[in-house]
């Protein structure tokens, strides 16, 4: 699988909360970097989780140098790493396409844009999808990495191009409100030169009041003009996103509904065309080997080991090894599971550590099992 | 636990509870941990999913749960899913009055398009739709329906978004009902004496870390962030006393040694715990409730009996005072 994502530009890594993405998207990409390629790694996560996975005091919208020289050994590959700011993307995406200077600050000034840009989730998603844009444009790097952002649905982020276009689209409040349009006439004006809607937007207005309205309309009408740039581009990502220079990755836990998760979603990844390269299932417990001790002689080895309470040392200890088979049982099913459900083909597996992989040593040890 | 500076009453005697934290952290488990810590004492309890998550459903073995009245789960403990849809046509029933009204907006176009802009409109209809089940009181004497409503939230950032709607939108309008609306919302989401946000985390350095950066992030937006709760903590079974003879043992080859090696990767985790433990109470200066590490191959109801127990005896009085 890591051989066939070399050749890929985009390696887009998807999965529900807590399957470990975050970890596996920054080892995936220092393998990419260790097979030659210069790679970046993008995290939409607002917590700073992927700065901290690489051991780095913090992570800004423009691509850094990941300090991980020595883990690369010879090759040509790079390691770097960036932060979405989904505020900045925004804003660029805006400065692009704005008629001109007064439309631009008519916009970057906006109430519902200030709030929108920053604090709506579904914004931020399509700014990672546009950040995508962005870095396949500037050309500097061979492999690009994106840690999905957390969402319910998994897939919202690949919908957020169209669902964003859609509403700067629509035209019905845009027309019907800009200002002027209606020779700067109220309420009244509206109702007369549309019969139809009035009664909507005059229950609009009750509900929100005339300023939020307002406010919404003016937001709109910024707008004007930018549509068709907005939407060529969501085109673009789109075609992309379908074509054989990405390659999706979905990651799975062994936890019984997080399995269910990531079939369903290499399913409809499949389902809509996306090229699905391959699942990772990840923290896979080792069933140990063997049957259980005889309580009475680990008691026995434990107590010659110069133990002060033997017995139930012995006992808590065979507790530790139970959980340890559970466990190991669960994953082997697991991974029964995902077999039977993807086939075996693409499928990695990613030891459960003992110690917790985190900062640039722990990422290249989930690294070196991401076989090439 | 009054020491720690938390302010306001301890989470018992908050009516309205959000679940937070990092994906996989365990939120819908916790959250339902605390509804039957309400309803085991003989309190009614609710607890809400949003975003058609269907938790609720799992964890019980129950049908669906019912997106438009409360659905039993056991006795005293109620469950209830929020779709912003359905919430958004609830509330404006209740504006508007008129249904012809409502299906003349809910059908148009430019309402479709003023609901898709307006930053935050599901998100505050869902805050809204909770507001009121958490004020909700009883037709007769006029006691509250619910003793404890208890929300199980969308993953960190979605959470937090829900959680400072109301807030946003009471900023950005400068009047009219929907600010009116948003403003009474606020009230209570933001007073100590009536919510309190529980923050979860597991033993990991991602979900400690973002538990952290949470609850400085709420904090800063006024909202009462009242306890942590560190779920799946390692059993106490070892102490460091048990190192030696367990290392000897480790070395045999055979299950007495395999026996041994779990015993010290236990005790490891155990002290790894601890440290996570001592961080997130150190940096967030928050009561933490230590829920045990259940090794089963699925969360069912007698794993979450035992969490309920264990939440119960954390936190000073998990139980409505009544």
């Amino acid at each position: 699988m890591i051989h066939d994502l070399l050749s890929r530009r985009l390696v887009i890594c998807c999965g529900t909360g807590g399957v470990g993405k975050t970890t596996i998207s920054a080892a995936l990409a220092l393998r990419l970097a260790q097979g030659g390629a210069r790679t970046v790694v993008v995290t939409i996560d607002p917590a700073r989780r992927l700065a901290s996975a690489l051991g780095m005091s913090g992570l800004s919208d423009e691509p850094e140098r990941v300090p991980a020289g020595a883990l690369l050994g010879q090759g040509t590959g790079e390691l770097w790493a960036l932060q979405l700011d989904a505020k900045a993307t925004f804003d660029r995406l805006v400065s692009r396409y704005a008629a001109d200077e007064e439309a631009r600050t008519r916009i970057l000034e906006n109430r519902i844009y200030r709030h929108l840009s920053g604090a709506v989730a579904g914004a931020q998603e399509y700014m990672a999808v546009e950040r995508l844009n962005e870095l396949v444009e500037d050309g500097r790097f061979e492999c690009i990495v994106l840690d999905t952002p957390p969402a319910t649905n998994a897939l919202d982020f690949l919908d957020a191009p169209q669902r964003i276009t859609r509403f700067i689209e629509g035209r019905a409040l845009r027309l019907l409100l800009r200002p002027g349009a209606v020779g700067g006439a109220g309420g009244l004006g509206w109702k007369i030169l549309h019969a139809g809607s009035g009664t909507v937007l005059s229950l609009l207005e009750r509900l929100t009041g005339a300023q939020l309205l307002r406010d919404v309309s003016d937001f709109l009408a910024g707008f004007d003009g930018m549509y068709q740039g907005f939407a060529e581009r969501a085109e673009a990502v789109r075609a992309l996103l379908l074509s054989e220079q990405s390659g999706f990755v979905v990651i799975a836990a062994t936890e019984p509904d997080s399995l269910g998760q990531a079939v369903a979603l290499s399913e409809r990844l499949t389902a809509d065309g996306f090229p699905l390269a391959g699942v990772i299932l990840n923290r896979v417990h080792p069933l140990p080997p063997g049957d259980p001790p005889a309580p009475q002689e680990l008691a026995r080895a434990l107590a010659g080991a110069g133990a002060a309470d033997a017995e139930a040392l012995a006992a808590n200890a065979a507790a530790a090894l139970a959980d340890e088979r559970v466990l190991g049982l669960r994953d082997l099913e697991a991974r029964r599971e995902l077999h039977a459900a993807i086939g075996s083909g693409g499928l990695i597996e990613v030891p459960w550590f003992a110690h917790e992989p985190v900062e640039l040593p722990g990422i290249a040890e989930v690294a070196a099992v991401l076989a090439l | 636990m009054t020491t720690t500076g938390v302010p306001g009453p301890p989470l018992s005697q908050r009516r309205l509870r959000f679940v937070l934290g990092k994906g996989g952290v365990g939120k819908s488990t916790v959250a339902a941990a605390l509804g039957l810590a309400t309803a085991r004492s003989g309190g009614r309890a609710l607890v809400v999913e949003v975003a058609g998550q269907h938790r609720l459903s799992q964890l019980f073995s129950a049908g669906r749960v019912s997106e438009e009245t409360a659905t039993e789960l056991r006795p005293g403990l109620f469950g209830i899913s929020i779709d912003a849809e359905r919430a958004t046509e609830e509330y404006l029933a209740g504006q508007l009055k008129i249904r012809p009204l409502v299906e003349l907006l809910t059908h148009s176009k430019a309402f479709h398009t003023f609901a898709a802009a307006a930053p935050g409109l599901p998100e505050l209809v869902t805050i809204g739709k909770i507001w009121s089940l958490a004020i909700a009181l009883r037709e007769d004497g006029g006691a509250p329906v619910w003793d404890t409503v208890t929300v199980d939230c969308p993953a960190t950032g979605h959470g937090i978004a829900l959680l400072e709607t109301a807030g946003n939108i009471e900023e950005l309008a400068a009047g009219g009902p929907i600010r009116d609306q948003a403003a009474r919302i606020q009230e209570v989401v933001s007073h100590p004496a009536a919510t309190g946000i529980v923050i979860v985390a597991r033993p990991h350095e991602l979900a400690v870390a973002e538990a952290i950066e949470a609850t400085q992030t709420m904090r800063g937006h006024g909202l009462p962030v009242a306890a942590a709760v560190l779920n799946g903590v390692h059993p106490e079974r070892f102490s460091t006393d048990d190192a030696p003879a367990l290392a000897t043992v480790a070395e045999d080859p055979g299950p007495l040694g395999e026996a041994a090696r779990a015993g010290l990767r236990h005790l490891e985790r155990q002290e790894d715990d601890d440290a996570y433990r001592a961080r997130l109470a150190a940096e967030t200066g928050l009561p933490v409730i230590d829920l045990p590490r259940l090794v089963r191959r699925r969360m069912d109801l007698p794993a979450l009996e035992l969490l309920a127990d264990a939440l119960a005896a954390g936190v000073p009085g998990a139980e409505p005072v009544r």
